[in-house]
């Protein structure tokens, strides 16, 4: 009863945040050169890359057209790996000076102790960093013989700073479910407060791999683990927002699935293009802010984001989570979209039958 | 106004504790720290002329930052209650020697603005 009474609501509250879709956290993809070749990647990122990084002013521009924006925007510095740019500090601050924050998501090859110190002096705020298992499965994943100890060096210089807002993420495999219980230890010693989980998406470079992927006993036991240590205080675990995880929704993550690419989350691209996360099928953008002003953009398309009911195809077309989940994460949505990529419910549904 | 109390009502009723915060599937936390920017001028006392190379931190933190050729420094930093910021002599007579000097933050804004003189050794 209670149950349901809290679904309906959370219906009602997506309808109402999706009718007023504020913008309150825009990724900027500055770059797509990397310095890691990394299996999993799905935006196939290389050393040297076809397009150029994009120059601040121009982000900027693009920023600027933002008339009024919501308290906290968090503008998301990702590519490729951002601190390959030299120029992140400059564009920090000019964030910082236009009273929005910036956060950053780095895979933790270049984060250094001086690294480390210009980008709080700048005003950075939030920190991701990638540790996706020991150091044998983490290199081998990073396609790398030494990212695991920069990544430890990293981890312990950002678990140091009681300012930044920071988490570790793994994305899960094969070969590194079985690691999970010391991965949260080695985390819980390094500091470590918050640790978020993934499943890999079949796009990219990992598409054609299938070392990368879980079973379906095996999603369900990493499901498990996280709900097991949901109520730890020592360190905050939880699943991604990827997506809807039916029976397990709300003892995995602090909230029911809400996939707000499009409705709260946006992107400037590094070909200027806008859209919202950026693995999310390019063919859904909306504009380009070489062309359009960004923030008309934002206001006035994003239909197939804030409308999902194409999405009723395929598999989701007769589902009867459908309500609830509205075609999954955006993310799962490529190719001739005729059907979705992922069906985490359908991952959980499976093992639960037998 | 009135549709801002609507949803956090419609939200209150889900009885989800971190509605208005959420992290994007490949992105990071949110940032709602609290923090400041510091800036300001360092200055010979004796000569008032602006002083390079001194290293400005906050004590406790290893967050820092050297003057420039204007005695200029400027970082952003947490927010916190007698903050002790120190003015260090670190490249020995490259640009002068001066006595060390430490100066307590009592008033603490978003934006800071100090003006420090350094005496000479």
């Amino acid at each position: 009863m209670l149950s349901a009474i809290k679904k309906r609501a959370f219906r009602k509250f997506k309808e109402s945040e999706t009718k007023l879709h504020l913008l309150n956290y825009l990724f900027w993809e500055c770059t797509t050169r990397c310095n890691l070749n990394c299996l999993h990647c799905g935006s196939d990122c290389l050393k040297e890359s076809s397009f150029p990084d994009m120059p601040i002013k121009d982000f900027l521009l693009a920023l600027d057209t933002i008339e009024k924006f919501s308290e906290n925007l968090t503008v998301v510095l990702t590519g490729g790996e951002p601190l390959m740019r030299k120029d992140i500090e400059i564009c920090g601050r000019e964030i910082r000076k236009r009273g929005m924050r910036w956060s950053l998501v780095s895979n933790g090859h270049l984060y250094n102790k001086e690294r480390h110190i210009s980008l709080l002096n700048s005003g950075l705020g939030a920190l991701t960093i990638s540790m996706d298992g020991l150091e044998e499965s983490h290199n081998w994943l990073r396609n790398s013989d030494n990212n695991f100890k920069k990544v430890e060096n990293a981890i312990s210089l950002a678990a140091s700073s009681s300012r930044l807002n920071f988490d570790v993420v793994t994305c899960v495999n094969k070969r590194n479910i079985n690691e999970l219980p010391q991965i949260r230890d080695f985390l819980i010693q390094k500091g470590v407060s918050a640790w978020r989980l993934f499943t890999i998406v079949p796009i990219g470079r990992a598409k054609n791999n299938p070392d990368l992927f879980l079973s379906d006993t095996q999603f369900v036991e990493l499901l498990n683990f996280i709900s097991d240590f949901r109520n730890d205080k020592v360190i905050d675990v939880k699943f991604s927002c990827e997506g809807f995880v039916g029976k397990y929704e709300f003892k995995v993550r602090d909230s029911y699935f809400f996939c707000r690419a499009g409705i709260n989350i946006g992107s400037i691209l590094i070909d200027g293009s806008i859209s919202a996360c950026p693995n999310i099928d390019r063919t859904f953008s909306q504009g380009n802010i070489y062309r359009d002003d960004f923030y008309n953009i934002w206001q006035t398309k994003f239909e197939s984001f804030r409308d999902r009911s194409w999405t009723k195809t395929g598999k989701c077309a007769d589902c009867n989570e459908y309500k609830d989940c509205q075609g999954n994460g955006f993310h799962n949505w490529h190719g001739d979209k005729k059907n979705v990529l992922v069906c985490h419910n359908e991952q959980i549904e499976k093992v639960m039958k037998f | 106004m009135k549709r801002n109390w609507m949803r956090r009502i419609i939200g209150g009723l889900s009885f989800t504790s971190a509605l208005f915060v959420f992290q994007a599937c490949y992105g990071t936390p949110q940032d709602f720290g609290l923090d400041m920017l510091i800036e300001g001028q360092v200055k010979s006392k004796t000569s008032e002329l602006p002083i390079k190379g001194i290293k400005v931190s906050v004590a406790d933190n290893m967050q820092y930052d050297l003057t420039n050729e204007n005695g200029r420094f400027s970082f952003y930093t947490e927010m916190l209650e007698n903050m002790k910021i120190r003015f260090e002599d670190v490249d020995s007579v490259q640009n002068g020697l001066f006595i060390n000097k430490d100066t307590v933050l009592t008033v603490l804004n978003e934006k800071v603005f100090l003006d420090i003189t350094l005496e000479e050794k």
